[in-house]
Parts: structure tokens; sequence; C-alpha cells
């Protein structure tokens, strides 16, 4: 019989501590029946947050050997097969505030979020007796944004969250921002974009770990390059977001800290390109030299760090 | 000890409806409770959509025709009133939530998307591609964030604390900190959601779909109203519930037994897969009664089979389909049949409302609206895209309602509150301690199959009393029931241990109510009393909890307009 083993993250609000469990193997099961045949079998303590169990309530993400995933979309068969081995290691996702075991917290995030105020601000062509026109092509262009299920994967896996100081704005964020943004019912773009641009959006490395995790698929970094546009329009080249551009380098040389999944630009010869080119690069940018507004298509693995070293080497270059 | 005016629990469609409602005074102190952070709620796990006779894609339809339609689907139990009220005030509903920037499917001429469906005599329910549910859910969190609505998330119901009528407010758990806190309110809604985990497994409801708030009110007085009337959808995945659309019927699936047979020819002859939902759902069970299913116990099933179609049709008409059967049950349908059952999909029965205007209960002071209770306006079977509607309209009734009950009563005296918190607080104490005991999962498992096998699709006078007598030894096994955790701060177990035993006081309400339905309506399909009989039963069902001791009562139906006559399609 084939065993497989568990290796958990527990959390109870003081100590820190790896729990090892095993299951018999099943065919066909997700992560989140793994989940709950530990807790209801083996450790009725484990802590974790599940609802609908088919992927829209976003209750479920959590880490497996490093990556994160919806529990009940991703198929252990699947996991097993990808990281080639019997042993898996679940913990909380990264970003976020864990209350206890893998259950983490959103209201902080919240308070985050509302800074882009995440709702509609209606314009005078609709009324609240009427509603309001809107084309087809109109609601398809806030068709995927909306599809976000808040679960908090592409917060976890975004690498200029894991260096920066907590005023980046989410990946989830800057969606709803965009979300707003671009609804032809609103008639305040500028009061959701603002707050981006106020806060780093400029930091944004490109890594395409969002958007390659994503499990609706939104295409979080094209809505951010178009963002960055939209910023750009409203006069704000000299404003403190865009200064930041490639900023990103200066975390990294500070905190001395890099994910292991941005190795490729851990190079010295790039680290030194950053920090003496900042002001270059950022001359580059005003002058369309170098595309911060292009973000390279969602490849997964070994292609997609190849394109990031493909945009590393277009920064040194420069 | 907390003091809210308005305290709304549950962050559904119909909770946070009802908070936005209710915190529109702003003299008043209101606050939302949720075992769950609000956008996790079911609501969001409704597709297909929300019915309002707006008239967008077929002019002839109106308010009256999607009244006539939801008392015909209903078997002629709902409340027509209550039902005129709902039909004519959703177009307006549907505007506002457009306003509120819910993300609506549109039409050529921009306006809000409509399609058909089942039991509408015109195409009227509007929808967000398949994610209506999910778009409302957002959009109404969206609206309290922008309101400043107060939440207190993985905050746990325990119970109301009613003294002589007189409510005083309500106890709930912290579950993060484990620490129970007894609530002064005014008025309090109840929007706690269904409570389709009776069945456990065989539910295509989220796992949090307790009936926590159904069974707090049960608890103080308030009776159940029409327990028995569940509604079933034939096409469930087996092993876990997650709702395959109708559409696979629709596009020509084949349901295929373990001879290989399309058994479907037994019952259906001339309409095969495509017959109505209830028909087919009692197939797929005599198959497997019979032995002619797959795999064994509450693990059974039949499979669907649409490999006939081809690759192209199943991703063109069915892609969503594919996907979830790929990822829930881990079955390409373009390679091979899929495992399905019928699943609990929703409850029509709940809390009593006594006026659908406030979605007042008989205690004053306590609201509810939702799927948590009946107002009635599904009576035996609620239309599909009628829930959703349900849920936002009488919320904001309800909130509305709690508001001036808030401003008409005062404060009352804290005795009865204050004894409830110490009673959960020694129980949650005594609970956690205990070190052996029966496991309260194995009690839950139990409950499930015989609600499933007895108390389910089908339905019999021996089979039903054996289900009653059956929950009763499991009520009385819980008294021992073990949780296995003794932390002192976010005890889930606890949590689970608290919800399993409102599933069972439900469940044995739902068998009662079930038993002493002598006749067939909507989806209570009885083997020995196959025909409606509006003689003696055209009445809803008011089950009162007395300790132990269940007493049934009867009440009248409102009837306006529409009498009742065969339901046929
Ligand atoms: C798969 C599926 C598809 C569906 N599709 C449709 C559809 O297309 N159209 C349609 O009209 N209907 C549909 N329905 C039905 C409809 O979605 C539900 O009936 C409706 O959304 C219920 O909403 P609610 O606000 O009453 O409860 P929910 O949205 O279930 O919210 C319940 C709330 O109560 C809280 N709560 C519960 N217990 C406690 C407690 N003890 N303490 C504190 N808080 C508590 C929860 O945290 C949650 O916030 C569908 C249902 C399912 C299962
Ligand atoms: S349980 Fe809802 S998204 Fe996974």
């Amino acid at each position: 019989m084939r065993t497989i083993h568990y290796k958990i993250k527990r959390f109870d609000g003081k100590r820190e501590w790896y729990q090892d469990y095993q299951l018999q193997y099943e065919k066909g099961k997700t992560i989140l029946w793994a989940l709950t045949a530990i807790r209801e079998q083996l450790d009725p303590t484990l802590v974790f947050t599940s609802a609908c169990r088919h992927a829209i309530c976003g209750s479920c993400a959590i880490k497996v050997n490093g990556k994160s995933f919806l529990a009940c979309k991703t198929s252990l068969d699947e996991v097993l097969e990808t990281f080639k081995s019997d042993y898996l290691v679940f913990e909380p996702l990264s970003n976020f505030e864990v209350i206890k075991d893998l259950a983490i917290a959103w209201e902080p995030k919240m308070e985050k979020m509302k800074q882009v105020k995440p709702w509609l601000i209606p314009s005078n062509k609709g009324s609240v007796e009427r509603g309001f026109i809107q084309s087809e092509d109109d609601f398809h262009e806030i068709s995927s944004p909306t599809d976000c299920i808040l679960c908090g994967v592409c917060t976890s896996e975004c690498n200029q969250l894991a260096v920066n100081d907590g005023t980046y704005l989410d990946p989830f964020i800057l969606n709803r921002a965009y979300r707003f943004s671009v609804d032809s019912r609103d008639c305040a773009p500028e009061e959701h974009i603002r707050p981006v641009y106020e806060n780093e959006l400029w930091k944004c490395i490109h890594c395409m770990q969002c958007i390659s995790s994503c499990p609706k698929g939104i295409p979080l970094t094209d809505e951010i390059a178009y963002l960055r546009q939209e910023s750009i329009k409203m006069g704000e080249v000299n404003n403190q977001g865009a200064k930041h551009a490639f900023a990103f380098y200066d975390d990294v040389r500070n905190k001395g800290r890099l994910n292991e999944t941005m190795l490729p630009i851990k190079t010295d010869g790039l680290l030194k390109t950053a920090t003496t080119k900042i002001p270059f690069a950022l001359r580059m940018i005003k002058k369309g030299k170098i595309n911060p507004f292009h973000m390279p298509k969602a490849i997964e693995g070994i292609k997609g760090v190849k394109e990031i070293y493909k945009y590393a080497e277009e920064v040194k270059h420069s | 000890m907390f003091k809210y005016d308005v305290v709304v629990v549950g962050a559904g469609g119909a909770g946070m409806m009802a908070a936005l409602y209710a915190s529109k005074d702003p003299s008043l102190k209101v606050a939302v409770l949720s075992k769950i952070f609000p956008t996790r709620s079911h609501t969001g796990a409704a597709q297909g959509g929300i019915n309002a006779a707006m008239g967008y894609r077929d002019n002839s339809d109106s308010a009256e025709k999607h009244f006539r339609d939801t008392v015909k689907g209903s078997d002629f139990l709902a409340d027509q009133d209550a039902v005129e009220f709902f039909t004519t005030h959703m177009p307006e509903l549907i505007s506002e939530l457009d306003y509120m920037g819910v993300p609506f499917s549109r039409d050529k001429n921009g306006k809000v998307a409509q399609r058909p469906f089942g039991g509408a005599s015109s195409p009227r329910t509007c929808y967000s591609a398949d994610k209506t549910g999910h778009v409302i859910l957002h959009a109404l969190y969206e609206q309290c964030l922008k309101n400043n609505v107060r939440f207190h998330n993985d905050w746990y119901l325990l119970s109301l604390a009613v003294d002589n009528g007189h409510f005083e407010g309500l106890v709930a758990m912290d579950i993060r900190t484990a620490k129970v806190h007894a609530i002064q309110a005014k008025a309090v809604v109840i929007a706690t959601g269904g409570y389709g985990r009776v069945y456990w497994s065989r539910t295509t409801n989220a796992i949090n779909m307790t009936g926590d708030g159904t069974a707090a009110c049960f608890d103080i007085g308030i009776p159940l109203k029409d327990p028995e009337f569940v509604q079933f959808h034939p096409t469930g995945l087996a092993s876990t519930g997650v709702l395959l659309s109708e559409a696979c019927r629709g596009e020509g699936g084949y349901l295929i037994n373990k001879d290989g047979e399309r058994f479907m020819a037994r019952y259906a002859p001339d309409k095969m897969e495509l017959g109505p939902r209830d028909l087919v759902s009692r197939s797929i069970e005599t198959e497997i009664k019979e032995g002619r299913g797959f795999g064994d116990g509450m693990g059974s099933y039949v499979l669907m089979d649409l490999r006939h179609l081809g690759e192209e049709k199943i991703m063109e008409r069915l892609p969503q389909v594919r996907e979830l059967a790929m990822d829930f049950e881990g079955v390409d349908l373009v390679k091979e049949p899929v495992p399905i059952r019928p699943s609990c999909h929703y409850m029509m029965g709940g809390i009593h409302i006594v006026d659908h205007k406030t979605c007042a209960t008989p205690i004053e002071g306590i609201h509810a609206a939702g799927e948590c209770c009946a107002v009635s306006i599904h009576g035996a079977n609620r239309l599909g895209g009628n829930s959703v509607a349900d849920v936002v309209l009488f919320g904001k009734y309800a909130g509305q309602g709690a508001q001036q009950s808030a401003k008409k009563r005062s404060f009352t005296s804290t005795a009865k509150l204050e004894l409830e918190k110490i009673k959960w607080t020694e129980k949650f104490d005594l609970i956690r301690k205990k070190k052996t005991g029966i496991n309260m999962f194995e009690i839950r498992d139990k409950m499930a199959e015989t609600m499933w096998y007895n108390v389910g699709i089908f339905r019999t006078e021996d089979e039903m009393k054996q289900a009653y007598y059956t929950i009763e030894d499991l009520l009385e096994q819980f008294k021992d029931a073990f949780i296995g955790d003794s932390s002192e701060s976010y005890n889930m177990a606890f949590i689970n241990y608290v919800e399993i035993s409102n599933l069972l006081k439900l469940a044995k309400a739902v068998t009662l109510g079930a038993i002493n339905r002598k006749e067939s309506r909507g989806s209570h399909s009885r083997g020995d009393y196959p025909t409606r009989d509006d003689e003696n039963f055209l009445k809803h069902t008011l089950i009162y909890n007395e300790g132990e001791y269940y007493r049934l009562e009867y009440s009248p139906v409102t009837i306006t307009k529409y009498q009742p006559e065969e339901r046929k399609y």
C-alpha cells in the first residue's frame, strides 16, 4: 500500500512546529480531501478553512511544497506527479498574518483594500431606480476581474510583497482598483487609480507569479500595465510612484532577502546594474526605451524564468 | 458586554443586504456576525441567476406571470400575498443591485441580460455568466466596506436569549479566542442560510450549511415551518455532491447503470434523461436501491456518459462542466463517463415568518431572511433563480423591519442573557475537556446515511419511522460525543460539535414533518401516498420544540388569486 506523508506547519498563537501525518494513497482526490481526512481521522485539532469545496468561496488556499494552491481545486495526483515525491509539506499562505495552523486573517488586507475605494462610484448616467445601460463590450471589460474570489494565492506568491514593508498593494487589490477603474458605470477612475500609484505600483517586478498561480486565470499583470499607463496619463511621471521604479532592487539590497523563484535576477551583474543604473533607467522609461508597461506573457516553468532573464537583460543593456 | 441596536447574524446575500438597510439609520449601532469571512458565504455558489420580471428579453413578461409561475412551482403551498409582494418588488431590486455595481451580463441594448429557467413561462433569470451569486455577494460586501458596516468575522452564534417572550440578545463565540460573549440587542436578523448538511456528503451545499440560526430560533420556541420540503438535484458529483449543471442532460448526456443500460427507458421512455428533476432523481435512486448502481452504501453512484457528444461539442457547450468533473471527480468527460448521484440542494422550510413585509418571527425583535427561514414563497418546491432573489429582497425588508423593531423597543434586562453566557462557557469547558466518548463525526455520518435512505428522495411511513427512532437514538448518543480537541482557542472541533447538534435537531424535525404529511406535494414524494391531498394537507406544517418533545401544528396557506390545480408542465 502506498502511503503519502504530510508535514503540516502548526501554530497555536505562540508556538510553531511541523507535524507529520500519514494517509493511505487514494486515487482521484484533492488536497482538501487530504486535509479533511487528516482532521477527521487523525487529528481534530488541526485548523484550516474551507467552505464551498468547488473553487468559488476562496477559503481553502494553502502552500504545498512552497507553492500556493486552492486546496479544493488541486488534484493530489497532480501534486504528487509535479513534485515527484510522496512527501508533501503544507503551510499557510505567505504574506498573511497567521491565526492558527493554516488559517489566516483577512481583515488587515481588507483595511488595506479600502484605500482603492473598492466599490462603484456611480456615474450620473444611472440611478437606483433604473440601474444602468452598459454595453456587452463594457461588461466584458469587467467580466474577468470580477472572477476574483479573494483566495490570496496571488498575494502569497508575490515576490514584491515578500520584501516590501507592506505598502505595496496586493495583486488582488490592484485587481479591484482595475475592475472599478474600467467599469463604464464608474465616474471616478482616478479615485481608484491614485491610491494605486501612491502605493508603489511601480515596484511590481514582472515575476509573473501572481498570474501563473491565479486559480481563476485573471490577467493581473496586464492590469498592472494598464494601471501604470493610466497613471502616467494622469501626469504622474514625477510622482513618488514613478520614482520608485526598480526600487525593488533597493529592497533586495537593503534587506538582503530574495525568494528562490527570483534567483535568476540575483546575479551580481544585475544587482550592480540595478543599483548604478536606476536613475538612468528611469530616464529611459520616460523616453520609452524600456517598457515597464509591457508584461511578458504568463509562461509557467522554465520558460517563465527565461522571460524574466530577458527582461533583466533589457534593463541591463538600456 | 457588547451592546448593539441591531445584530445581523450571517453575511451571505440576506445578511449583508439586511445590514446595509438596518444601518441606513445612522442613529442605530449595527453589527454583523459571521462564522466565516463574508465573501465565503454560500450565496457565492449560485451560478444560474436571479429571477425578476424585467421584461427586457420578453416584453410580455410581468410580475404577475412571475407570481403565477412561483405559486404553481410551489405546488400551491406558497403564501400568495408574500409571493405577489416578492415578484412585484424584484425588478426594482435588480436595478438597485446594478447601481451597487453588480456586473450583470448584458443584452444587445445594454440592459441586464435574461435567460430561460425551469418552471418559468418567460426568460426572466438575470445573470452574470455562470457566477451570479458570486458577483452579488462581492458587490454587497463592497457596499458594506463603503458604508463601514461593522463585522465580527469568525464569530459563531450559539443561542438567543428570550425571557418570557422578551428578546434580550444573543450569545456567540469568538472562534479565534474561543471566548463566549453576550451581546445585548434590541433586534436581530437571523440570516444563517440553509441546512442541506443534514444529508452531509450527499449535498451541493457548503460544509458550513448547518442551520445554526434555524436551530437557535427553534430552541427558543419559534416554530419550524414546512421542514419536510427538501429539494434534490439529480446530478451531484458522486464523491463530493458538487453540482453539475442541468445542461449536461440538456445537451444529451446518457445515464447508465452497472449493466450498461440507459435505465431512464424504464421510467420515462419518451423524455428519457430529459425528464423533470424529481423523476430523474427517483429513477437513479431506484437503480441503486435495486442493485444496479456502482459502488456501495453512501458511495454508490450511476454514470453520466457524454462521450457520444464528441470532444468538440463538449468543449464548446460544456466547458465548465468538464472542468468541474476534472477538478472534483478526477474524470475527463471527453474520455470517461462521470460518476453522479442526486444531492440535497435546497431547504424550502425554515424559521416561521409571520409578516413578510418586515420578516418578523413570532417573537418581537427577532427577524429572519434567506434560506434559513420560510416566508413562505417557495412552498413545497423552489424554482431555480428564486432563491438568490428571495435572499436579497427579503434581506432588505428584514433589515428595515429590524430597524423599526430597534426603534420601538428598548434594551431589556439581561438576566437571561447572562445565564445563557454562563451556560455556554461551562459547556465549552466540559466538552473540550472530555477524554473519551463517541466520535462525533461517526454520529454525523450515521445521521446523513439515515436521512438519505429513509427521508430522502423516496419516503414511506415505515422507513421514516425507522429514521425517526435512529435520529432519537443518535441524539441520545450525542450526549456522550467526544470532540478530541481540548484547545482553549480556535477550537474548530467544538464549533463542529455545536453544528452537528443543530443538524440532529433539524433532521428530527424534517423527519417528523415528513411522516405526518400523508400526501405527495412538490419535493415531498411518498410511495404510500402518491398524490396531492388538498383537502387534508393544503396547509403549512409548524413544529415546536418543547424540550426533547416536538409538537406539531398546522397553519393555513394564504391563497389570494390562484386556486390549486394540478401541477403539470
Ligand atoms: C451549488 C448551488 C447553486 C445554487 N444556485 C442558485 C441559483 O442559480 N439561483 C438561485 O436563486 N439560488 C441558487 N442556490 C441557492 C442559493 O444560493 C441559496 O439559497 C442562498 O444563496 C442562501 O443565501 P443566504 O443569505 O440565506 O445564506 P448564505 O449565503 O448561505 O449565508 C449564510 C451566512 O450565515 C453565516 N452563519 C451561519 N451560521 C452561523 C452562526 N452560527 N454564527 C454566525 N454566522 C453564521 C455564514 O457565515 C454565512 O455568512 C444555489 C445553491 C447551491 C448550493
Ligand atoms: S473550499 Fe471554497 S474555494 Fe476551496
